[in-house]
C-alpha cells in the first residue's frame, strides 16, 4: 500500500508543477501582449502623455492620427480635452491615459513603456519620473523627467525640456529652445531659429553645457558650477549671454569671428583668448542702491597700450566703437587678471558676448 | 543672526517648525555660514538615511512633539478627574482570581514557564537599553551647557562678526517646568533646547525678497521631503550644496565690497540660481506627490 502511494504522490507533484509552468507561460504571454490604440487628431494637435516610470518614445509621421502602443500597459485610452462644440470634429487636444496592471489609475501613475506616432506638426507634452524620453520629428516638445535622460531630435517649432538629474540632448531642431537640468548635462547640436525672436536658453546647477552649431541669435547659458562649451559660428548681431558662478566658459569660434565682449568677472576669474582683443574703455558701473559711489579700481594696462592711449588723449578718434584706450596685439594668449569689467572687440564686433563669471575662466579658442 | 544656530534650532529649521521670522533669519544665516550649512546638510543626510532605513516603522503614524504634549496634558487631566473606585465585590473577585492563578495545574505550568522566559528576556532587554541610554537627564543638561560641547555650540564663522561681548556664549538650555511625575520623567529624558533670540540680520538691499522666497520654497519642499525618492533626494542635496557654496562665496564678496554693484549682482545671481533650483525641485516634488 505504501509503495503504491509513492507514485501517486509523485504524479500529483509533477502535474501541479506542470500546471504552474503552464500558468506562468500564460501570464508571460499576457504580459507581452502589445496594446495598440489609434485616433484621428488635428495635424497641429497637442498630445499629453504622463507616466510614473517607463520609457516614452514619440515619433512624428505624416498621418493626422495618433497611434499609441505599449507592451506593459493594461489599458491605453485617449481622452479628448479640447472644448470643441462639434463632436464630429477631430480633437485638437488629447490626453493619452496609460493604466498599468498594478495601478488602476490613469493620472501619471502607470509604470509602462509607451511608444507613440503623432502628426509631425503636433505638440507633445511628455512627463515621466524615472524613465527616459525620446522625441523625434514633431512640431513642439515639452518634456520633463526627474532622473531620466531626454533626447529630442528634429523638433521644428520649439522645445522645452527639464530634468533634475538626467541629461538632455537636443539635435537638428529649430525654433525657441529652453533646456534646464540641475545635475545632468545638456547638449545641443545643430539648432537654428525659425524667427528672429527665437531664443535659446539653457541652465544647469552642476551639469555641463555643450552647444555646437547653435545659430539662434539670442542665446543665454547659465550654470553654477558646470562648464559651458559653445562651438560654432556666431550669429551676426547675435546676443550671447553666459553666467557662471564657478564653472568655466569655453567658446570655440571660427578664426574670422567678429564679436564684442562685455565681461564682468571677479578677481578669481580669468580670460584666456586666442583672438586679438582690442580693449575698450570700461563702461561706468551703475550706481549701487543706497550706497556712496566709489571710484572703480583701474585696470592695469600693458606697456604697449601707452602710445595708443596717448594718441587717444590727443584726439585720435578713428574708431566707431568708442574711446579705445588699449588696442593691443595679442600674439597667442592673453591672461587678464584681475579686471572687474572688460569690454573688448574682436574684428568689427558684430556679435555681442556678455559674460558674468564669479569664479570661472573664459576661454576664447579658435576652431 | 550673528550667532551660529544651535542643534535645537537647526532641528526646528529642518523640521520646518520655526516661525516665519526665525526661518528667514535662519535661512539668511545658513546662506552665509558654511559650518551651519554643513551642519544642516549633515542633519538632512542623517534624517534621509534614517528615514530610508526605518521606512516601515516611519510609515506608522508617530505623534509629533506638540501632539505628544497634548496627549500628556490630557492624560494628566484624566488622572486628576478620574478617582479610583474600589467596590468590595470587585476586591473579593480579584483575590479569588489571584488564588486561581496560583493553582499550578499541569497546563498552567507550561504557560508560567513561557511567561518567565518572556519576562527574563524583557528584563535583559531593559537592562541593555538602560546601559546604552547613557547619562541621566541632568547630566545631559549640564554637559550641553558647557562651552566645550561641539554639537550644541558651533564656533562663529569668519564671515559672521562676533558679538561685542566676545565669542558666542554657550547656548542657554532651559528644561521645561516640572509637571506631574509621569510627565516630568518623560521631559527629563529629552532636554529641550530653547533657541536664543536671533540678532537682526543686516541684509543687503534686495536680499530680503530672495530670502523670503527661498524660505517659502524651502518649507514647501520640507513638508514632504521624506516622500522624495532617494535618487531625487541625493540630487537635491548635492546641488543644494553647490548652490549654497556659491551663495556663501558671493555673499562674502558682496559684504567685503559693499560699494561694488557687481559683487551684489553676483550674489543675486547665486540667489536666483537657488530659487530656480528650488522651484524645479518643488515641481518635481508635486509630481512625486501624485503617487
Amino acid at each position: 500500500m505504501k509503495f503504491s502511494l509513492v507514485p501517486a504522490v509523485l504524479a500529483v507533484i509533477i502535474s501541479l508543477a506542470g500546471s504552474t509552468q503552464a500558468n506562468n507561460d500564460k501570464s508571460d504571454a499576457k504580459s507581452s501582449e502589445k496594446i495598440e490604440r489609434s485616433t484621428p487628431v488635428d495635424p497641429h494637435a497637442s498630445i499629453t502623455l504622463c507616466v510614473m516610470s517607463g520609457k516614452l518614445v514619440v515619433r512624428g509621421w505624416d498621418k493626422s492620427e495618433v497611434h499609441a502602443r505599449s507592451t506593459d500597459a493594461d489599458q491605453l485610452q485617449f481622452r479628448r480635452v479640447d472644448k470643441s462644440k462639434d463632436p464630429s470634429s477631430v480633437p485638437t487636444r488629447i490626453d493619452v491615459m496609460v493604466i498599468d496592471k498594478q495601478n488602476q489609475r490613469g493620472d501619471c501613475q502607470a509604470i509602462a513603456d509607451v511608444e507613440m506616432d503623432v502628426p509631425k506638426e503636433a505638440t507633445v507634452q511628455l512627463q515621466t519620473r524615472d524613465g527616459d524620453i525620446y522625441i523625434y520629428g514633431v512640431g513642439g516638445a515639452f518634456a520633463g523627467s526627474q532622473n531620466g535622460d531626454i533626447t529630442i531630435e528634429r523638433a521644428s517649432r520649439f522645445v522645452e525640456a527639464g530634468s533634475v538629474g538626467g541629461s538632455i540632448l537636443l539635435k537638428d531642431s529649430s525654433g525657441r529652445v529652453n533646456l534646464s537640468s540641475a545635475g545632468g548635462g545638456v547638449e545641443a547640436y545643430n539648432v537654428k531659429p525659425v524667427s528672429l525672436d527665437d531664443t535659446f536658453e539653457v541652465g544647469t546647477v552642476s551639469g555641463d553645457i555643450q552647444l555646437e552649431r547653435v545659430s539662434n541669435a539670442k542665446l543665454s547659458a547659465k550654470t553654477v558650477s558646470g562648464t559651458v562649451t559653445m562651438t560654432g559660428p556666431l550669429a551676426k548681431a547675435g546676443d550671447y549671454g553666459f553666467t557662471t558662478m564657478g564653472g568655466d566658459v569655453v567658446l570655440m569660434l571660427p578664426r574670422d569671428a567678429s564679436f564684442r565682449l562685455n565681461a564682468r568677472i571677479s578677481a578669481n576669474s580669468d580670460i584666456v583668448s586666442d583672438f586679438p582683443l582690442k580693449y575698450v574703455a570700461e563702461p561706468p558701473a551703475p550706481p549701487a542702491p543706497k550706497r556712496e559711489p566709489v571710484p572703480e579700481a583701474k585696470a592695469k594696462t600693458p606697456k604697449a597700450e601707452t602710445k595708443e592711449s596717448k594718441a587717444e588723449m590727443k584726439g585720435d578718434k578713428g574708431s566707431k566703437t568708442g574711446p579705445i584706450i588699449a588696442p593691443i596685439i595679442v600674439p597667442r594668449v592673453v591672461v587678464v587678471n584681475p579686471f572687474k569689467r572688460i569690454t573688448a572687440i574682436c574684428g568689427s564686433g558684430d556679435a555681442n558676448i556678455t559674460l558674468s563669471s564669479f569664479g570661472g575662466t573664459l576661454h576664447l579658442k579658435k576652431m | 543672526m550673528k550667532q551660529c544656530l544651535d542643534e535645537g534650532m537647526l532641528q526646528s529649521y529642518f523640521d520646518g517648525e520655526l516661525p516665519t521670522s526665525l526661518m528667514e533669519s535662519a535661512t539668511s544665516h545658513l546662506a552665509s555660514c558654511a559650518s551651519c550649512a554643513a551642519a544642516v546638510r549633515e542633519l538632512e543626510e542623517e534624517n534621509a538615511l534614517l528615514s530610508e532605513a526605518f521606512a516601515l516603522e516611519f510609515s506608522e503614524s508617530v505623534p509629533t512633539e506638540r501632539l505628544r504634549r497634548r496627549v500628556d496634558a490630557a492624560v494628566a487631566g484624566l488622572q486628576v478627574v478620574r478617582p479610583l473606585v474600589h467596590q468590595p465585590s470587585a476586591i473579593s473577585g480579584f483575590f479569588s482570581s489571584l488564588s486561581n492563578l496560583f493553582s499550578f495545574a499541569p497546563q498552567r505550568a507550561l504557560g508560567y514557564a513561557a511567561l518567565m522566559v518572556v519576562l527574563a528576556f524583557g528584563l535583559i532587554f531593559g537592562l541593555v537599553k538602560l546601559r546604552s541610554s547613557g547619562p541621566t537627564a541632568p547630566e545631559n543638561i549640564a554637559k550641553q551647557g558647557t562651552p566645550s560641547d561641539k554639537v550644541a555650540v558651533v564656533p562663529p564663522q569668519e564671515s559672521v562678526k562676533p558679538d561685542a561681548g566676545g565669542p558666542a556664549a554657550p547656548t542657554a538650555l532651559t528644561p521645561k517646568k516640572a509637571s506631574p511625575p509621569i510627565r516630568a520623567s518623560y521631559k527629563s529624558t529629552v532636554p529641550k533646547l530653547i533657541a536664543p533670540k536671533p540678532a537682526p540680520v543686516k541684509l543687503l538691499p534686495g536680499e530680503r525678497a530672495y530670502l523670503q522666497t527661498i524660505a517659502k520654497l524651502d518649507s514647501t519642499i520640507k513638508q514632504d521631503e521624506n516622500n522624495m525618492r532617494p535618487a531625487l533626494q541625493a540630487e537635491y542635496q548635492r546641488n543644494l550644496a553647490v548652490v549654497d557654496r556659491a551663495i556663501a562665496a558671493s555673499r562674502t564678496a558682496a559684504k567685503k565690497n559693499p560699494n561694488d554693484p557687481d559683487a551684489a549682482d553676483f550674489m543675486f545671481a547665486a540667489y536666483q540660481s537657488k530659487v530656480d533650483f528650488l522651484n524645479t525641485i518643488a515641481d518635481a516634488r508635486v509630481y512625486n506627490g501624485r503617487q
